[in-house]
């Protein structure tokens, strides 16, 4: 009787034991796919991770669907970029998901931006005539690898301070990305070396962060200001700057109409180069290293 | 910060090379000379090191590590203020209440922030020419509750319907619909008391329930005088419910259907005489009803391409009541002269509207409504209108619209043209409203 009781209590402790990890993995929600994609590699299979924005969409722009909210109730960690590129809608969906551990303050509300040296902070008065203007600093950061390697650092730190025992596995994880970035950056090497100091134009502040990695010289932007679209009057002045400077490539996400940008191009013998901006923004760029070394290759090609 | 050293580093060496091939001590008149030159290469070490500084502090692209330090060491609130200007170019006259031709509607302020780890704390005061100043909103909320639960408690838009949950300023239309404007109040329907919502999906998609007790049904009528308070007993508070069900039907569109009932007292006037001053009696007034939206989005057009569909429908119910009021005496009066029978009879009414927006370019879009209902305001009888919106926006922060609408009440009755043109702004980080 007694070695069938504790053959019992055996099995229940290994059964416990066996459901132990998936019961174990921290639940991580991204607001975008860059940040997902650096997670999982840092996370590998002690996480279980989604993302609530798309690659190939504005993240400024995500409607907050209530569809989020349930991803974000049960959420460990709350990833994401800061600096108000999510300020339209992320309030919203924590709100709605009433999970204190993802709220500001909790263990899990992880402000990405926090770990990044920043470019474009704004000097003196800011307000918005000066466009949809980030007063704390320019978001898109995540197109800079040195950028990459410190997401995916803080990544293992709140891992590991969330969950101890995976410390090992986190910083292997950490390691191996890193590793996986640093071919990768060799493999474009010769080709960055090509392109320093090219001229060209793009269309957002986004790109500003891959210009300063990959040193091309961002001439001037299609949008006056921030998230104003362009007018007649900006796009002569950008002509006469593109054929003064030589710039050839005008850069600009998917999401954008590319009328206006062919419009230019006609008019300075320029290329329009699509590239996306995040993970999954096209088929061609699944995951953190890919995109990169697309976008720099693309960049390359188009400026030589 | 490294080059500053380093320079600093340099200089020191350079300085310690040349003094180690000082000469024998100099005359005094010399000494006082080299004393100066000593001085003068310091002063001039000191200016290069502020010039080296200078010059990394006015690199264009200004770097830092992460936002340094808090960002709101004051600890203040949100602060926002939205403007909401009205002109009315309707042709046979001003439609605005005020009578007026050009007004600003009104101005919002909030404040809203974090009270401490349990609440959140929100308020909107609303300033008009036609009503003066008053409290739109102000409510705490809980941050932390177990089992996806949320209070709130306070004055708060109340959950009925779609379109009641959003601030006027904000609509797709320059004013609610007629089902609203008609059956829970001109602003539509505020509560002051306390409102639960719960989320939750056994079924896989979202669901949410929410609850509330508030202190009465709408504003108090300004001309109706009750014997008594309308809740005076706890039966009198005011609750509704509203059950709100929403669907992805793809990553670019989405459905939500929702059920909702609000039930209280409110004053009614009697047919009969006024009996002192008393002219209402409290009866219960019942809205229900159902919400839908379907909304189209193409995440990788989001910035220029936009459909929305919406409709609601709703049934207004008052209960009949007969009451016998007693006349208030004193001494004087006695015996109590027999109470007056008075009566409130039933009614119900029921209406419905359809909206549609579709967004033409990124900045504009065009819309539609039809309203349809069984008017209180012309005794029961059918109301419709039909309008048209052209809307504008420079930017995410203000809202140009001009609106056309034609208004056909019961017949009988005068049909209205109304041009309406509205420009609304926001100033500071007011927050989204609900999706």
């Amino acid at each position: 009787m007694l070695s069938r009781l504790k053959f019992i209590l055996a099995s229940l402790a290994g059964a416990a034991l066996i459901a132990a990890p998936a019961d174990a993995q921290l639940r991580v929600v991204t607001s975008t796919t860059d940040l997902y994609d650096i997670a999982k590699a840092v996370g590998g299979n002690r996480i279980s991770a989604t993302h609530i924005g798309e690659g190939y969409q504005d993240p400024h722009f995500i409607e907050a669907k209530p569809s989020f909210v349930l991803q974000l109730r049960r959420a460990d960690v709350w990833a994401f970029v800061g600096l108000d590129l999510e300020a339209g809608w992320m309030p919203l969906l924590l709100d709605g998901a009433r999970n204190s551990k993802i709220k500001r303050g909790g263990t899990g509300h992880v402000d990405v931006s926090r770990a990044i040296p920043l470019l474009d902070i704004p000097r003196g008065n800011v307000d918005r005539s000066q466009g949809d203007v980030h007063p704390l600093g320019n978001p898109h950061y995540w197109l800079n690898p040195e950028n990459g390697r410190r997401i995916a650092r803080l990544f293992r730190e709140k891992f590991t301070q969330l969950d101890p025992a995976g410390a090992s596995a986190y910083a292997a994880n950490e390691r191996a990305f890193s590793q996986r970035l640093s071919a990768a950056e060799r493999g474009w090497g010769d080709e960055l070396a090509q392109i320093k100091g090219k001229p060209v134009v793009a269309w957002h502040t986004s790109w500003r962060y891959l210009a300063d990695y990959t040193k091309v010289n961002i001439v001037g932007f299609m949008e006056p200001k921030p998230g104003v679209p362009p007018s007649p009057a900006h796009l002569a002045g950008l002509i006469q700057t593109m054929r003064r400077t030589g710039a050839k490539v005008i850069v600009m996400e998917p999401f954008y109409a590319r009328k206006t940008a062919d419009f230019v191009a006609a008019r300075t013998g320029a290329k329009v180069l699509i590239l996306p901006p995040s993970v999954g923004g096209t088929k061609a760029v699944p995951d953190y290293v890919a995109l990169l070394k697309h976008n720099v290759e693309q960049l390359a090609a188009a400026v030589r | 910060m490294v080059k500053i050293v380093s320079v600093f580093g340099a200089l020191l060496s350079v300085a310690s090379a040349l003094g180690a091939q000082v000469q024998p001590p100099p005359p005094r008149d010399s000494a006082a000379r080299a004393d100066s030159i000593a001085r003068a290469d310091s002063l001039a070490l000191v200016k290069e090191l502020e010039a080296l500084q200078r010059a990394e502090a006015d690199t264009s692209s200004t770097t830092s590590a992460g936002p340094q330090g808090a960002s709101n060491p004051r600890l203040l609130p949100d602060i926002s203020v939205v403007g909401d200007f009205v002109a009315d170019l309707s042709p046979e006259g001003s439609t605005q209440e005020d009578g007026s031709r050009l007004g600003v509607r009104e101005v919002e302020l909030a404040f809203q922030a974090a009270v401490d780890p349990y609440f959140r704390g929100d308020v909107f005061i609303g300033f008009n020419d036609a009503e003066g100043v008053g409290v739109e909103q102000a409510y705490l909320t809980t941050s932390s509750l177990p089992l996806g639960l949320e209070l709130k408690m306070g004055r708060f838009l109340m959950p009925v319907g779609k379109q009641n949950l959003t601030h006027r300023h904000d609509l797709h239309t320059v004013e609610y619909p007629y089902i609203i404007k008609r059956f829970l109040g001109e602003e539509g329907l505020k509560g002051t008391g306390f409102a639960l919502s719960k989320i939750f999906a056994p079924l896989g998609f979202y669901q949410e329930l929410q609850m509330t007790a508030v202190d009465r049904f709408g504003e108090r009528p300004e001309d109706l005088q009750t014997d008594e308070p309308i809740n005076k007993s706890l039966g009198g508070l005011t609750f509704s419910t509203r059950l709100r069900n929403y669907w992805d039907l793809s990553q670019s569109a989405n459905f939500e259907l929702a059920g909702f009932a609000v039930t209280g007292n409110r004053e009614e006037a009697f047919a009969e005489e006024p009996v002192d001053d008393i002219n209402a009696i409290p009866v219960r007034r019942t809205v229900s009803g159902v919400d839908l939206t379907f909304r189209w989005r193409p995440l990788d057009r989001a910035l220029y391409r936009s459909f929305i569909l919406q409709a609601e429908f709703m049934n207004e119910h008052r209960s009949s009541v007969a009451r016998a009021l007693r006349i208030p005496c004193t001494d004087a009066c006695a015996p109590a002269p027999p109470p007056v029978l008075v009566s409130v009879s039933a009614r119900t009414h029921s209406g419905a509207y359809v909206f549609s927006r579709y967004q033409i370019t990124r900045r504009t879009f065009l819309g539609a409504r039809f309203d349809y209902l069984k008017d209180p305001e012309y005794g029961g009888d059918r109301t419709k209108s039909a309008s048209a919106y052209l809307q504008f926006f420079p930017s995410e922060f203000s809202k140009l619209m001009a609106a056309y609408e034609r208004f056909m009440p019961p017949a009988g009755s005068e049909r209205l043209n109304r041009i309406l043109l509205q420009a609304t702004f926001a100033l500071g980080p007011h927050k989204p409203h609900p999706f």
